[in-house]
């Protein structure tokens, strides 16, 4: 699986928990905060999205990306790891 | 003589919200009550099977809550906490609350393990796959993510917590809300019952005691009781000052009692429930000659029911009319305290009582039931009896609002 497919795995994880955002256009370059996205939300598309994949890493270990195109590319890395 | 209250003016009842059985909105509430249909039938919402060829549950689930959240809110919160924000809403709307400050505006929600279904359901659904846990999980298994979620949905700035009495939890909010607005510290605050959704597991355990009755149907204060059956409710109640007042005046809160009674389980216990109706009559300088309908707390199990005529025998309450209006949408636990003073205070604005559904054969015929139809009468005084396992006691007593016909 590559990082564009994990992203649109992320994508998808933010619409279902933010079913606002259903028609806005989302893309690698976007940061889930500047989308509204709040913490908790946050954490939830991200546990949701490692089930999706599967793949078992501590959430300490995923911060950083500053967008959702680099949370993909860190997902991509640790899946390959 | 009881000592006077430092604030002669009783409080009042302003706004009301309702969620039970019989559908959501006080309009479906008193529909239902009036016509006294039937709505009990086997439990069906996830969580409460046995999944093996024993007896269903008998009881009463409401429709779903009206969509009022934002989605991305309304997806997180469960049955009690989207049935919350529904009665909220109406009681809200009525007492028009947008007109009294945030800081002055409490809320108090009765009740205590309200959403054991969804922890049960979530328990299940997560076994073999702990690690993915949504973190949601880390907050709304509390009680207090009802308050949480109702004062981040309207402006409830004073305070909002929750409080505990098992079945009398609603009265016990009640009892509670009327005290923060006596005291000054708030000019209203909402009493919550909040809705008990309850699991296999507790109503397993409630066969189990023996205090479940086996349905299809309950039959409080009847020669064939045979247990309660559980019913989904919510009920909000708008407690403030006369003066703060904007809509509608249901009725005034008189009195309340609220006693312990040192028993730990299920086990009712008369003398205490007498002295809590003793407290609230005393409290609103009146005898139980002057009450002309009881609500009963009336379950419909055998030993409940007995306590409770005892209770009432020695009140000497003879000369009163009497309902039960678990006999209509069952028994809501934490609710029900909420529920039924709703129930008794639109009984008073329409100048009708509820029958008890199939009450046939009086366990005490000295007692003046209402059976059969829907009946006029002008409620001046009412009181309220709630108990609740863990023994609390509570009487509510409230009267007409001041100016109405006598």
């Amino acid at each position: 699986m590559d990082s564009d497919r994990i992203a649109e795995i992320i994508i998808a994880e933010i619409r279902s928990t933010v079913p606002e955002l259903e028609a806005q256009p989302i893309a690698r370059a976007d940061s889930m905060a500047d989308l509204g996205v709040d913490s908790i939300e946050r954490s939830e598309i991200i546990l949701a999205t490692l089930e999706a994949i599967g793949l078992k890493v501590p959430m300490v270990q995923l911060h950083g990306p500053r967008n959702i195109g680099e949370l993909a590319d860190l997902l991509h890395a640790k899946s390959k790891a | 003589m009881p000592s006077p209250r430092p604030d002669t003016r009783p409080l009042v009842v302003t706004g009301i919200g309702v969620a039970s059985g019989l559908g959501h909105g006080k309009d479906a509430f008193r529909a239902g009550l009036f016509e006294g249909r039937s709505v009990f039938a086997p439990l069906a919402r996830p969580g409460r099977q046995r999944g093996d060829d024993s007896p269903p549950f008998f009881g009463v689930e409401m429709p779903d809550p009206p969509s009022i959240l934002p989605p991305r809110v309304e997806r997180t919160a469960g049955l009690s906490g989207r049935a919350a924000v529904a009665v909220l809403d109406e009681a809200w709307r009525e007492a028009g609350l947008d007109r009294l400050a945030p800081e002055r505006i409490g809320l108090i929600v009765g009740g205590s393990n309200l959403m054991a279904r969804e922890q049960f359901l979530s328990l299940r659904d997560y076994a073999a796959r702990l690690d993915f846990l949504p973190p949601r999980h880390g907050h709304v298994f509390l009680d207090t993510d009802i308050c949480g979620l109702c004062a981040s949905q309207f402006p409830i700035r004073g305070f909002a917590h929750t409080i505990g009495a098992a079945s009398a939890s609603g009265a016990a909010a009640i009892v509670a809300a009327v005290e923060a607005v006596s005291s000054g510290r708030v000019d209203a605050c909402i009493a919550l019952g909040a809705l008990q959704d309850v699991s296999l597991l507790d109503l397993q355990g409630f066969r189990a005691l023996g205090a479940l009755g086996p349905g299809p149907v309950c039959r409080p204060m009847d020669a064939g009781h045979d247990g309660f059956l559980y019913g989904e409710a919510c009920a909000a109640l708008v407690v403030t000052r006369p003066e703060h007042a904007g809509g509608t005046i249901y009725g005034r809160v008189l009195g309340t009692g609220f006693c312990t009674d040192g028993s730990r389980g299920p086990e009712p216990n008369s003398d205490a429930q007498v002295r809590a109706a003793q407290d609230a009559l005393a409290a609103a300088g009146l005898v139980a000659a002057d009450i002309d309908y009881v609500n009963g707390h009336a379950t419909g199990t055998p030993s409940g029911d007995e306590a409770e005529l005892a209770t009432m025998r020695k009140l000497g309450l003879g000369h009163a009319r009497v309902n039960a209006t678990k006999s209509i949408i069952g028994h809501g636990l934490s609710a029900a305290g909420a529920v039924e003073a709703a129930a008794v205070l639109i009984q008073m604005r329409e100048g009708l009582l509820h029958p008890v559904s199939h009450l046939d054969a009086p366990l005490d015929e000295a007692f003046r039931w209402v059976q059969g139809v829907v009946q006029e009468h002008r409620i001046r005084h009412a009181l309220k009896l709630s108990f609740g396992f863990g023994g609390s006691n509570v009487a509510l007593v409230f009267g007409a609002p001041e100016g109405a016909a006598a």
